[in-house]
């Protein structure tokens, strides 16, 4: 039966909100709500109990010592047992690196949540500026921002969350991100989902359970075609 | 180092600021310091023996309190200062070509330890440290730490700073010579961990107390609270007291805010720099004016990455006449929409001018629209 209604749960914001990352939240909201969907922003902070209700998950871009705090508090939570029994999850950057199983912080390798199989090294470089991916799950490419240092290795059965056209996702491999299910995890900030309406909907409906209405929102459309074409 | 190769690159200096200034109308900041270092790579070091000098430096505020401390230090001489924000060493090269016993320099975040080391700098006033242009600073934690071991390596100078902001309180920790101030505490975006220790921090009311004892309580100096313009000139007056200069007359508080005006056609405009979440936030909460323009651009020095406008709340302008524009005007627009507040996005300030005719406006301007336009 598909939702009317949608709680969309921030985690860790004051943790993982180093890249505008509460944006992706509002965009979510907006698009929802301009659908008659209600839909609720929950911050949800290091302290606090995780609600196992949410139906979209966001953990957003973090500093060194931030990230390792909120894998703590994730490890400590039913957070991995929710994503598993299918709400959606949009981790990005160190929120992605969290959701592996293991990544480098302050120059220690670091436990990650285990979520999905894939691991974070320390990277070659810093990866910093404009990004721009094909992914097989939206028609349009989906543009961003990319400030991290770690590479990402996928394991076997884990898809990434696209074909790198400019800049550099999960290191040198060609490709960012990963997908399972409804768990999606990409380098890209900007924020995405203000950037990729379409990608914000994806996830909209995977919440809802069907297929949205159609929203033509002029200035996000334009939004979205502007950043494609100035990413080269 | 030779004194002849110094004098040497001092005569290249000066002509190319002088034709700089008068050939090219430039302002002349730059090239001369940039043409310093090239000849005598030392000449920062050379130039500053035997002077008392100030650094100043912090994510905001820099280039008003320096303004400030050259003003209060005036009746003390002539002093080399470096007047429009030409922050980087080699415009610190170029300030400290001019004669004085006393110079007053801001430096940029990065380039900071650079010039302590150089100057070796009586004073470092260190205003505060928040999240600006990530795509070169990577991280405010980042910066905090070369911070640290540069106040550590600089045993003779004194470190003054604001430790409210709870980055310089971790600083200042590593000084051997320092003064700290509070204002009674405030909130800041990247305090949920102690950069310190990396555990959790507690707040309550803007004040912060770590684990490991980091705090902003028991400053040396405790002021009252109040807007980023009264905090630069209250910090400059602790330094300007250093000097011995006491009892000034209050500042003008207008000034500090460095604000702008300047006419095109029939309109007057009243210019802000905003040119991250803190800027913006502050220039926000003293909005004057029912008719607003914001202009974004990314450009290297304005950060490349607009993500940081999601950061801040624009829930001051519902209700007023907004204009947005800037190159990366459609980013702002866009954000404004999902907040729900009503503006109009146009390509050109030009254009933005046009669609007010007339009258007084406010302009809230990214570093290189607020320096191309009015400066």
């Amino acid at each position: 039966m598909p939702k009317s209604e949608l709680s969309i749960v921030r985690v860790h914001n004051e943790l993982l909100g180093t890249y505008g990352d509460r944006g992706n939240s509002d965009v979510l909201a907006f698009r929802a709500q301009a659908r008659g969907i209600s839909a609720d922003v929950v911050d949800i902070s290091y302290r606090d109990a995780l609600p196992t209700t949410g139906d979209i998950y966001l953990l957003g871009g973090a500093e060194d010592a931030a990230q390792v705090l909120s894998t703590d508090a994730l490890n400590r939570s039913l957070f991995a047992a929710t994503i598993e029994n299918g709400a959606v999850l949009l981790a990005i950057c160190a929120g992605f690196q969290i959701i592996g199983t293991s990544y480098y912080a302050q120059g220690n390798r670091v436990d990650g949540i285990g979520l999905l199989d894939m691991e974070t090294l320390p990277g070659d470089r810093r990866y910093v500026g404009d990004i721009k991916i094909h992914s097989p799950w939206c028609e349009s490419d989906i543009t961003g921002f990319e400030n991290h240092g770690g590479k990402t290795i996928l394991g076997r059965d884990i898809s990434p969350f696209g074909e790198v056209i400019t800049g550099f996702g999960n290191g040198e491999s060609g490709v960012d991100g990963a997908v399972v299910g409804n768990i999606f995890g990409t380098y890209l900030h900007g924020p995405i989902l203000a950037r990729n309406p379409e990608f914000a909907d994806l996830l909209l409906a995977r919440a809802v359970g069907k297929a949205l209405e159609p929203f033509d929102d002029e200035l996000a459309k334009r939004y979205a075609s502007e950043r494609r074409k100035a990413v080269r | 180092m030779s004194s002849i190769r110094l004098r040497f690159a001092l005569i290249v200096a000066s002509t190319a600021g002088i034709i700089s200034r008068t050939l090219l109308r430039r302002p002349g900041e730059t090239l001369p310091g940039r043409l310093l270092l090239l000849i005598a790579p030392d000449a920062l070091k050379q130039l500053s023996k035997n002077r008392r000098i100030i650094l100043v430096s912090g994510t905001n505020g820099k280039t008003s309190t320096t303004r400030e401390i050259a003003t209060l230090l005036r009746p003390l001489g002539r002093i080399a200062t470096s007047p429009s924000g030409s922050n980087l060493t080699r415009g610190s090269a170029t300030a400290m070509m001019k004669r004085s016993a006393l110079a007053v320099l801001e430096v940029d975040e990065l380039h900071l330890p650079e010039v302590v080391a150089a100057t070796n700098p009586e004073y470092v006033l260190l205003l505060n440290l928040t999240r600006d242009q990530l795509h070169r600073m990577h991280e405010v934690k980042r910066v905090a730490d070369r911070w640290r071991s540069m106040v550590e390596s600089a045993p003779t100078t004194e470190f003054i700073g604001d430790i409210d902001d709870p980055f310089i309180n971790y600083v200042l920790q590593g000084a051997h010579k320092l003064t700290t101030i509070s204002f009674g505490g405030r909130a800041h975006q990247d305090g949920a961990v102690c950069p310190q220790c990396g555990r959790y921090m507690e707040w309550s009311a803007g004040n912060y107390s770590s684990d490991c004892g980091l705090t902003n309580s028991g400053a040396d100096i405790t002021l009252s609270a109040g807007n980023a313009s009264y905090r630069n000139s209250e910090l400059a007056r602790v330094v300007a007291k250093k000097f011995g200069i006491d009892d000034v007359p209050s500042t003008d508080l207008h000034l500090m805010e460095r604000r702008v005006s300047k006419k095109f056609g029939a309109v007057n405009a009243s210019f802000r720099l905003t040119k991250n979440p803190a800027s913006w936030s502050e220039a926000l909460a003293g909005l004057r004016s029912n008719r607003i323009t914001l202009i974004l651009n990314a450009r290297e020095v304005d950060g490349i990455d607009t993500s940081w406008i999601w950061d801040i709340s624009f829930a001051a302008l519902a209700g007023k006449e907004v204009v947005v524009t800037g190159e990366r005007g459609i980013d702002l627009a866009y954000r404004l929409h999902v907040e729900g507040v009503k503006a109009v996005l146009v390509t050109t300030f030009d254009e933005a001018i046009a669609y007010f005719a007339e009258g007084e406006i406010e302009v809230l301007a990214a570093y290189t629209a607020f320096h191309g336009l009015v400066m």
